[in-house]
C-alpha cells in the first residue's frame, strides 16, 4: 500500500513535470518495461484530470497542469470526458454493490448428515413462522411508515417548487445583470468569471474596472468590447501588470458579434491572476501580418 | 524542429516491420504498440502534438535502419530518438519567441461551451446505459466523491467486490478508457465541436 502511494506521488511529479530529466527517464523506462506500472501510471493520470476538474489540485499544481499538461488535444478530450463524469457522478448516488452469492453454502448443505438436515430443515420452518408473525407485526409499521413516506413526498414536492421559483429568480437576476453590464454576469458559470472592458478607458483613470475571483473560478474571460472601424481579420492580446511584468499573450484571437457591435474574448487562467492591478493591450494583425495597437484597458483582480 | 510526417518512404517502412518480425501481422502489432507509446511519452513531456512527434520519431528510426545501422531492439531505439527530439523541442522553445499567431489556446478545455458540455454528457450517459448494470455501478462508485470521500468510497467498493485496491483501480481504469472511446465516437457521430 504504502508503495503504491510512493509511486502515485512520483507519478503525480512526473505528470505535472516537477522531476529532472533523469528522474523522467526512470519512470518512463519503467512504464514501457512495466504492464502494471504503466497501467498505474495512466490511473494516477485520470485521477489527476479529476482532481483539476473538481478544483482539488493546489494553486501550484493546478499551474503546472494548466500549461504543460492541457498542451496537447488528446489530453483536453481526456479533460472534457473527466468533466462529464464528473457531472454524472455528483448527480447518481449508487448503492453499496451485492457480493457475489456463494452457490458452494447450497452445495455444503446437501453434504450434510440426515440429523443435520433434519435440524437446518426444522430452523427454517421456526424461521418461516417467526418471519410470518414479524409480517404481520410489520403490517401496521408500514401503513404509519407509507403515511409518513406520503408526508416526505409532499415536503419534497414543495421544496422542488420552491427550488423552481429560486431557479426563476436566479435566471431574472443574471437577465438584469446582463443588461447592466456588470461583471456579476459570471456568477452563472461558476468556473468562469467574466469582465467587460470597453474602449475609451484611460490608465489615469480613477476607478477601473473590479475582476472579482472566487475561489472555484478557474477562468477569467475579458470580453473587449471594439469599435467599428477595430476590422481585422486576427487580434493578439498582450497581458501585464501595471509594473510591465508580462503575464500572457494570446494570439489568433476573432471578433465575434456582441449586440449591435462586436467583441474580442480573452480567456485567462485564473491562477496566473494575482490581486493587483493589469494592463490589457489589444493588437489588430492584418492580412499582411502587420499589427496595429486597437487599444490599451485596464483592471483590478480582486478575490473573494 | 522539421517535423514531417509524411517523410517515410516504403522501402525504409518495410525494413521496419521487418526487423520487427518475420511475420507481417505481428511486426504490425508491435509497431502499433510502439507508436502507442512514443504518443504517450511525447503526451506526458507537454508536447502540443504528440502524434506528429511519434511518426517523425519512427521516420527517422525507419530511415536509420535503411542506412544499414544494427539495431537490436527497436522499442527502445525509438524511445531514445524520442528523447533527443524532446530535447530539440525545449531547445527550439527556448531560442525562439512564441510565435503567437500560431499558437493554440491551451486552455480550450477549461471553458467548453455549455452546448458542448451538455453533448459530452448526454454522449456518456448513453456509453454508461451500455454498460451491465455491475461495471455501471462500479465505475460511477469508483469516481464519486471529493477526497476522502473518494477515498472512502474506493476502499468500501473493493471490500464489497473482494478484490484488493489495484485490481479494482485497473479495473475501473479500463472501464473508464472503454467508456472515453464510446463518448468520443458518440460525440464524432453527432458532430460536436472539437477542441
Amino acid at each position: 500500500m504504502r508503495s503504491q502511494r510512493n509511486n502515485e506521488t512520483s507519478h503525480v511529479k512526473y505528470l505535472l513535470g516537477k522531476m529532472t530529466e533523469e528522474e523522467q527517464g526512470d519512470v518512463e523506462d519503467r512504464a514501457f518495461a512495466d504492464a502494471d506500472y504503466l497501467s498505474a501510471l495512466e490511473a494516477t493520470e485520470a485521477d489527476l484530470i479529476d482532481d483539476y476538474v473538481r478544483g482539488e489540485l493546489s494553486q501550484s499544481d493546478r499551474r503546472s497542469f494548466e500549461f504543460r499538461f492541457l498542451t496537447s488535444r488528446e489530453r483536453r478530450r481526456k479533460v472534457e470526458f473527466a468533466r462529464a463524469l464528473a457531472t454524472i457522478t455528483s448527480e447518481s448516488k449508487t448503492q453499496e454493490p451485492r457480493a457475489p452469492a456463494r452457490p458452494f453454502f447450497m452445495r455444503a448443505l446437501w453434504g450434510w448428515n440426515p440429523v443435520l438436515q433434519f435440524a437446518a430443515a426444522a430452523a427454517v420452518l421456526i424461521c418461516i413462522a417467526g418471519g410470518a408473525w414479524l409480517v404481520s407485526e410489520n403490517a401496521a409499521s408500514r401503513a404509519r411508515v407509507a403515511a409518513l413516506e406520503a408526508e416526505r413526498r409532499g415536503f419534497e414536492a414543495r421544496e422542488q417548487s420552491l427550488r423552481q421559483q429560486l431557479g426563476e429568480e436566479q435566471n431574472r437576476a443574471a437577465a438584469l445583470a446582463a443588461q447592466n453590464r456588470q461583471p456579476s454576469e459570471a456568477a452563472r458559470a461558476p468556473l468562469v468569471a467574466a469582465l467587460v472592458l470597453v474602449p475609451g478607458l484611460s490608465r489615469a483613470r480613477t476607478e477601473v474596472e473590479q475582476l472579482v475571483l472566487s475561489p472555484s473560478v478557474q477562468i477569467a474571460r475579458l470580453d473587449i468590447e471594439l469599435e467599428s472601424r477595430d476590422d481585422f481579420p486576427r487580434f493578439r492580446a498582450e497581458l501585464r501588470t501595471r509594473r510591465g511584468e508580462e503575464v500572457l499573450s494570446r494570439g489568433n484571437l476573432v471578433r465575434r458579434k456582441s449586440g449591435p457591435g462586436f467583441a474580442v474574448s480573452v480567456d485567462v487562467p485564473a491562477s496566473a491572476l494575482a490581486v493587483g492591478d493589469y494592463e490589457l493591450a489589444l493588437k489588430g494583425i492584418a492580412a499582411d501580418r502587420t499589427s496595429q495597437d486597437v487599444g490599451y484597458y485596464y483592471f483590478g483582480v480582486q478575490r473573494r | 524542429m522539421a517535423v514531417d510526417p509524411a517523410a517515410l518512404t516504403q522501402p525504409a517502412f518495410d525494413g521496419l516491420l521487418a526487423l520487427l518480425g518475420g511475420d507481417r501481422d505481428v511486426a504490425a502489432d508491435r509497431y502499433l504498440d510502439i507508436r502507442r507509446n512514443l504518443v504517450r511519452l511525447f503526451e506526458w513531456r507537454g508536447c502540443m502534438t504528440p502524434e506528429e512527434y511519434a511518426d517523425e520519431t519512427i521516420n527517422r528510426c525507419a530511415r536509420k535502419i535503411a542506412e544499414g545501422d544494427v539495431i537490436r531492439d527497436v522499442a527502445t531505439y525509438c524511445i531514445g530518438i524520442a528523447r533527443k527530439l524532446l530535447l530539440e523541442m525545449g531547445r527550439d522553445r527556448a531560442r525562439q519567441p512564441w510565435p503567437l499567431e500560431e499558437a493554440p489556446e491551451p486552455q480550450a478545455a477549461a471553458h467548453e461551451p455549455d452546448h458542448d458540455r451538455d453533448r459530452h454528457v448526454e454522449c456518456l450517459r448513453l456509453c454508461l446505459g451500455r454498460l451491465s448494470a455491475g461495471d455501471r455501478q462500479l465505475i460511477l462508485r469508483y469516481y464519486q466523491g471529493d477526497k476522502r470521500a473518494k477515498i472512502n468510497n474506493r476502499s468500501g467498493l473493493g471490500r464489497a467486490l473482494g478484490i484488493s485496491a489495484g485490481t479494482l483501480r485497473m479495473r475501473a481504469l479500463r472501464l473508464r478508457a472503454g467508456l472515453q472511446l464510446c463518448a468520443g465516437n458518440c460525440l464524432q457521430n453527432r458532430g460536436a465541436t472539437r477542441p
